[in-house]
């Protein structure tokens, strides 16, 4: 019992940062712009947000920082992508290489160090008992007492499906992945949209991986992202970008993350639990286009 | 009635690196008027009315709107002020439903930008009733005709409040019942006060519901007439610039043995949509066979699963006795020429020079093409053949190694037909094969298509057109929900009556 509640907890914080920038590649994805720099933006997230609050001792600075990190790179992928029509995978896949060398050499350079810094001056999120849910028995065991950004996060899901499907920004948005050029025929600016769902995917990742290095823990390491960004990449797809759905979808990466890290806690080799995650993404990745494939051939 | 409603004033228009697409060309719109804009594909229409409408910027020249000097940047100010466009190509979001397509844009929102779709769908079925317009506004755009769709471009207007309605080529797609359709919503909107220009080159219709009309050609404008006692050869002498022959001639002609035989193909898509639903046609030597169909109707299917691009699920096809279902494509472009609707993704590989581009196939089946080796091709050999084709067909071109897409649509468009023609099999597939071309190519190569005929082949030949079809075919069928659902010969039937099996599948609505 106490081990299942241990993994269902650590399957919602393995869940949050994924499910966060998933939500960020949805934007892009219904605009129809291929955002591979997700794991960049997280990356850079990561890393400003212990800057942030190394530097200024708060861990919502840390976070505000970090979201700011992810914008700077959205700003740069629009810049080229979007204004300069550059191929987005060419400059998607330059940020992300940017981003793993700039957090390292400034790492390196700032503090001597190498692999992670670890301070006790780094503040992470403190955890935050809901009123309500924390009097239901087993479930209160699961769901409360989380960092206190799991629960913006679900704001954040909520408050992205309305605008998507309640919004007359949502309606815009949608129909500029299907045809920009309506849109522009309407004297409707679909570079600007593309532009604004850009910066949006680059603020909600930087805020996911400001989770990852204050939400579960309060470190940086170098790379800690290590391909969470390819992973929501394929949230996204299998889930279509609908925000619940890829919290759904996150939770199930999560979960496994969760139980590898569980496992490697009972002493199997951590390389083998730590693959769980990956091999998750391909058989999810394999077994959905299996059921499109049967879709299109009924 | 004003005469200084929109006046624009030698307005040029240069598209990189050479393309003069407007010449210094002036026209005058009247308000209320239906002012009709014809002229050949490339003549300049089509930009001109991007230029009023903000979505081309001219290089110079002055446009007046109301007396007063504009200078829209954008459609946005052109929409502001109460000009609107409905494009060739439909602007619509498939996936949305009529009344989210007419508001997009314009959407009726609270402060914090929540769709007010109560709203918005009353606004939208008013407009759908107080027009006539005959349209249930929560089906989704994908899942209606072209003829609906074309109504809810005319919604969006509508529910924008325009007044100056610029229609490029709107008549293209629909069958003749449907442009009657549309012609009686015109005169209504004119006699409500809208103005409307109307581009197109189909002169019948311009010297039926125009007041004036502006005859451009190359770029430039040759003449501003009004609709009182013009006839169409002096509408085709201004727009082309010589006399043009209205109908080919076709010799009668008994046609010989069957070439092509489909028997009961049905064909259900990966959306589970029946598109084939026991279709069957013969097609005999010396033969020209028209298929006439509103799109979608199975009409594309039907070649695909001729050439095998599509397995049919069910029944057989003969080529000449030989059953060819079970044949790759590349076994099957033995024994058929096919020239298919789309041009540039299907029927040419545009950045190859024009000596690739007509060798293709050949390089397949045409074994005098090898080089010492077997497996080599002879550049000398090719280079012939590819040149051969470009005399014949009168391909205008200074050499064979120019790319593809330097050519001009009707060039392009000689050189395929040149290439399926050289490969000299008996079943031809014509899929559109005129479509968007110049009155000189379309002429041409329906003259070819003729000579085809005469030599003993056998052809198929799909094509909106209905004129096209009239005066080509020797037996007409009509597809409708993937089927066959009409055979008629030309000089029995009309236009009407093919419009009629087209829309409903049956004659006057009686479904047998």
């Amino acid at each position: 019992m106490g081990l299942w509640i241990e993994i269902l907890r650590s399957s919602i914080l393995a869940a949050i940062p994924i499910a966060l920038a998933s939500l960020g590649g949805a934007f892009t994805y219904y605009t129809d712009v291929f955002n591979v720099a997700l794991e960049g933006m997280m990356l850079v997230g990561a890393f400003l947000a212990v800057i942030g609050s190394y530097f200024t001792g708060s861990w919502a600075m840390g976070l505000l920082v970090g979201a700011l990190g992810g914008l700077v790179i959205g700003i740069i992928f629009a810049l080229f992508a979007v204004y300069m029509g550059a191929d987005h995978f060419v400059t998607g896949m330059a940020l992300n290489m940017f981003a793993v060398g700039g957090t390292t050499f400034t790492l390196r350079r700032l503090f001597g160090i190498k692999g992670a810094l670890v301070s006790s001056r780094i503040v992470g999120i403190p955890s935050w008992n809901i009123p309500l849910l924390s009097k239901i028995p087993v479930l209160r065991e699961v769901i409360s007492g989380h960092p206190f950004a799991v629960y913006i996060a679900l704001l954040l899901i909520a408050l992205s499906h309305y605008l998507l499907f309640r919004t007359k920004w949502g309606l815009r948005l949608r129909a500029v992945g299907e045809d920009a050029q309506v849109l522009d025929s309407l004297g409707v600016s679909s570079r600007r949209i593309k532009t604004l769902s850009i910066l949006g995917s680059g603020i909600l990742c930087g805020f996911g991986g400001a989770f990852l290095s204050l939400g579960y823990v309060a470190l940086f390491a170098e790379g800690m992202t290590s391909g969470r960004g390819w992973i929501a990449l394929s949230v996204i797809n299998v889930s279509r970008g609908r925000p619940w759905g890829l919290l759904l979808v996150s939770l199930v990466f999560g979960f496994f993350e969760g139980l590898g890290m569980s496992l490697q806690g009972m002493g199997l080799a951590p390389q083998f639990p730590q693959m769980i995650p990956y091999i998750i993404t391909i058989v999810a990745v394999y077994v959905y286009s299996r059921r499109e494939r049967r879709v299109k051939a009924a | 009635m004003h005469s200084d409603f929109i006046q624009m004033r030698s307005i040029v228009k240069v598209f990189q690196p050479a393309t003069v697409a407007l010449d210094g060309v002036s026209v005058d719109i009247n308000q209320g008027e239906i002012h009709s804009v014809i002229g050949e594909n490339g003549a300049g229409k089509s930009t001109l009315m991007k230029v009023l409408y903000g979505m081309v910027a001219p290089d110079s020249g002055e446009i007046y709107f109301k007396g007063q000097k504009v200078n829209f940047s954008s459609p946005r100010d052109a929409v502001k002020a109460g000009i609107g466009m409905i494009h060739q190509e439909l602007m619509l979001i498939p996936s949305y439903t009529i009344w989210e397509n007419v508001v997009l844009g314009a959407e009726p929102a609270n402060r914090l930008g929540r769709l007010e779709s109560k709203e918005a769908r009353a606004q939208v079925q008013a407009l759908v009733d107080e027009y006539d317009l005959g349209l249930s506004i929560d089906e989704r755009v994908a899942d209606v005709s072209v003829g609906a769709r074309q109504k809810v471009e005319i919604l969006k207007l509508l529910y924008r409040d325009i007044d100056t309605l610029i229609m490029d080529e709107p008549t293209a797609v629909l069958t003749p019942q449907e442009i009657r359709e549309l012609f009686r919503w015109v005169s209504q909107a004119k006699a409500a006060g809208r103005t409307i220009i109307f581009i197109s080159h189909k002169l019948a219709e311009v010297l039926e519901i125009s007041d004036r009309i502006t005859v451009m050609r190359r770029g430039k404008t040759i003449t501003t007439v009004e609709n009182k006692g013009l006839d169409k050869s002096f509408l085709a002498r201004a727009m082309v610039g010589r006399d043009v022959v209205f109908s080919v001639s076709k010799p009668p002609q008994e046609p010989g043995q069957t070439i092509l035989a489909a028997e009961n193909l049905h064909y259900t898509d990966a959306d589970g949509q029946k598109k084939l639903d026991g279709v069957s046609l013969k097609v005999r030597r010396g033969e020209i066979v028209g298929l006439a169909g509103v799109e979608g109707n199975g009409q594309f299917e039907l070649v695909q699963a001729l050439v095998g691009l599509i397995q049919p699920q069910q029944g057989s096809i003969k080529l000449k006795g030989q059953e060819i279902v079970p044949l790759p494509i590349s076994k099957r472009r033995e024994l058929m020429s096919y020239v298919p609707q789309d041009r540039k993704s299907w029927g040419s590989a545009q950045p190859l020079s024009l000596q690739e581009n007509v060798i293709m196939t050949h390089h397949m089946t045409n074994t005098a093409l090898q080089g010492r080796l077997r497996w080599m091709l002879s550049r000398r050999k090719t280079r012939q053949l590819a040149n051969t084709i470009k005399e014949e067909f009168e391909v205008v071109v200074p050499n064979i190694d120019v790319p593809f897409f330097a050519l001009s649509g009707g060039n392009q468009q000689r050189a395929i037909v040149g290439r399926e023609f050289m490969l000299d099999n008996d079943l031809v597939i014509l899929d559109q094969p005129t479509r968007g071309l110049d009155v000189a190519s379309i002429e041409y190569i329906q003259e070819r298509t003729l000579q085809k005929r005469a030599d003993g082949q056998g052809i198929l030949l799909i094509s909106t057109d209905l004129d096209e079809l009239f005066s080509l075919s020797d037996r007409i069928l009509v597809m409708y929900r993937g089927q066959i659902v009409a055979d008629l010969r030309p000089e029995e039937t009309s236009p009407e009556e093919i419009g009629e099996y087209m829309l409903l599948g049956a004659k006057g609505g009686d479904n047998e």
